[in-house]
């Protein structure tokens, strides 16, 4: 390496060709660089002497690969939040395609419990006179509604997670080598948790028993596992709304007895957990059916 | 289609699907070579549930396939599978919120191109090579037909896939876009195995030096271009009048009528064929139009 420096008397210098070219490859060292930066900004001759080294097709695909970045762009504060929290970049671009995180449905999702939650207010302050089932009963009858609605909300998240219908470039997915099953785990678990908040977050609100918050995750996890193991050996469309029936039924039967808080009660709870670990083993056995492009 | 154990790309044995009481494919036995095979059909001959099977996201009902010697049927056959080939469905529907680059950029994370950079590098060579670089930025709602169908072949492209899979790509581009489409294909690096349906004889004509017809889920003709165009020889007659024994007639640019069939009137004379006039001769004796 030949480089020339600044003589006592201030005679011109110029950076050999040696280093320039290293410079240029990026083979100089830290001090080397630094070295022929600062001359540079000063030197024309250097600069012109430069531009022989440089790579244009290097820097063209690096120009070209810089302005692909700024038009995916960060995906704004949660996004970047989320990748200061260690979430990898490529989980928070696959998850940018879930219908169920994106701001329209978690705000639909936010409407519909507080209409039910706020119907369940009303009946058991006695804001609004109490009709049908609850009539005359503005007690846990009035929470019917938001204990039919609530898990299945959670499970209309974790649904459209996975279902091709809500993905329309689903045959994409099906024929790329990244893995499905691990795809729809890291979908549905973040469609399950963003459901999650607002349905608990109004229970601890609602006029009723105070673990009715904490009565509802077990039941949530159940049915979105169900849908989701039930997937594996029957159409994906038809286990969500299997799933969504063997809910609702139950429901609407134990508030027709005026009962409706027993869907939540501790034997429902020993229930749902018996359903949640059989679905978590079946779909630890049948996971692969995810990986098959046809099964969607 | 010369079998070939030690270059086929593709082969398939007795493949069969059925839909229902539809067969949409019956005992298709194929050998793909690399380059680019033209699959000519018309609508409901069996072409795309042929390509989706070939792209690993079909299920045959009987028999096997194998692509670069790998069976789908096996879990990590399949992934292998996968990471070489780039898959153009029939209609691909888009997440349309996204703009240009950000779709791009999920379907490489799908293709398991994680490392950021690596990534913007990938999706920049795309949209170079498409042409699509200025739009970047834009949303897929407001692109053009032609334009998203650049996109669809744009992330088939990604990755440099050794198998392509393209269900009808010049379907909704213009006649210069088709130009451009054919050089696109014959740029390609890396010698791909592609394996291209369309409705454009011409187009097969063109770039294709391997053809294949399917017909009601069967395989009526597999060759050359030339050899296609062949199978009409003697068989495509040029008149001043219509002649109403013939399958098919019509009228060209020149007043002159084209009539392709067994017989010809006074005054006829024979014409050289196309591959659009054998593929027709084909379509005629197997009933499918």
């Amino acid at each position: 390496m030949t480089s020339s420096c600044p003589d006592a008397a201030g005679a011109a210098w110029h950076a050999g060709e040696d280093l320039l070219a290293s410079y240029a490859e990026r083979r100089a060292g830290a001090a080397a660089s630094w070295s022929v930066e600062a001359h540079l900004a000063g030197c024309a001759p250097c600069r012109a002497a430069l531009s022989a080294y440089v790579d244009t097709e290097r820097l063209a695909r690096n120009r070209s690969a810089l302005l692909v970045r700024a038009a995916v762009g960060d995906g704004g504060r949660v996004r970047r939040l989320l990748r200061r929290c260690g979430v990898p970049d490529y989980v928070l671009s696959l998850l940018a395609v879930t219908p169920s995180l994106r701001a329209s449905w978690l705000l639909s999702v936010v409407a519909v419990v507080a209409v039910v939650a706020g119907e369940a207010a009303a009946v058991s302050y006695g804001w609004i006179p109490a009709v049908g089932p609850v009539a005359g009963h503005p007690g846990p009858a009035a929470l019917a509604p938001f204990l039919l609605v609530a898990p299945l909300l959670v499970l209309a998240g974790v649904a459209a997670a996975f279902l091709p219908v809500f993905d329309p470039a689903w045959r994409l997915a099906a024929a790329a080598p990244f893995s499905g099953f691990t795809l729809l785990l890291v979908r549905a678990v973040c469609a399950l948790a963003a459901a999650l908040v607002p349905v608990t977050g109004v229970a601890f609100v609602l006029p009723g028993p105070g673990w009715l918050p904490v009565a509802l995750l077990l039941p949530s996890l159940a049915l979105s596992a169900f849908a989701l193991a039930a997937a594996t050996i029957m159409d994906p469309r038809a286990a969500a709304v299997t799933t969504a029936a063997l809910w609702v039924l139950p429901v609407l039967w134990l508030a027709s007895a005026d009962v409706p808080l027993l869907i939540v009660a501790p034997q429902a709870q020993f229930a749902c957990a018996a359903v949640l670990g059989a679905c978590a083993v079946l779909l630890y056995l049948r996971h692969d059916r995810f990986e098959l492009g046809w099964m969607r | 289609m010369t079998p070939n154990v030690s270059t086929a790309a593709v082969r398939t044995c007795g493949l069969s699907r059925r839909y229902g009481a539809i067969r949409a494919l019956d005992a298709v036995d194929l050998t793909l070579e690399r380059g680019i095979t033209g699959l000519l059909g018309p609508n409901g001959a069996g072409k795309t549930t042929l390509l989706s099977i070939l792209a690993t996201v079909g299920e045959p009902d009987a028999g096997r396939v194998s692509v670069f010697g790998l069976d789908p049927g096996d879990g990590a056959e399949r992934v292998e599978i996968r990471r070489r080939l780039g898959y153009l469905p029939q209609e691909l529907r888009y997440h349309r919120h996204f703009t240009v680059a950000a779709f791009l950029d999920y379907v490489a994370i799908l293709k398991e191109i994680t490392d950021r950079r690596r990534r913007a590098e990938e999706v920049a060579r795309v949209l170079a090579v498409t042409g699509l670089q200025d739009r970047a930025r834009s949303r897929i709602r407001a692109l053009s037909g032609g334009m998203r169908q650049r996109l669809g072949i744009a992330q088939a492209l990604l990755g440099a896939p050794e198998l392509l899979i393209l269900d009808e790509p010049t379907a909704g581009l213009d006649p210069e876009q088709r130009l451009r489409f054919r050089e696109l294909l014959s740029d390609l690096p890396g010698d791909p195995a592609i394996v291209l349906s369309t409705h454009q004889a011409d187009d097969i004509a063109a770039i294709c030096p391997q053809v294949i017809v399917l017909l009601r889920g069967r395989v009526q003709f597999a060759g050359t271009p030339a050899g296609l165009a062949g199978t009409a020889a003697g068989r495509v007659w040029a008149a001043d009048e219509r002649d109403r024994r013939a399958h098919l007639s019509w009228r060209g640019g020149d007043a002159r009528w084209r009539h392709i069939g067994e017989h010809s009137q006074a005054g006829a004379e024979l014409v050289t064929p196309t591959v659009e006039d054998g593929y027709l001769l084909l379509s005629h004796a197997a009933g499918a139009r």
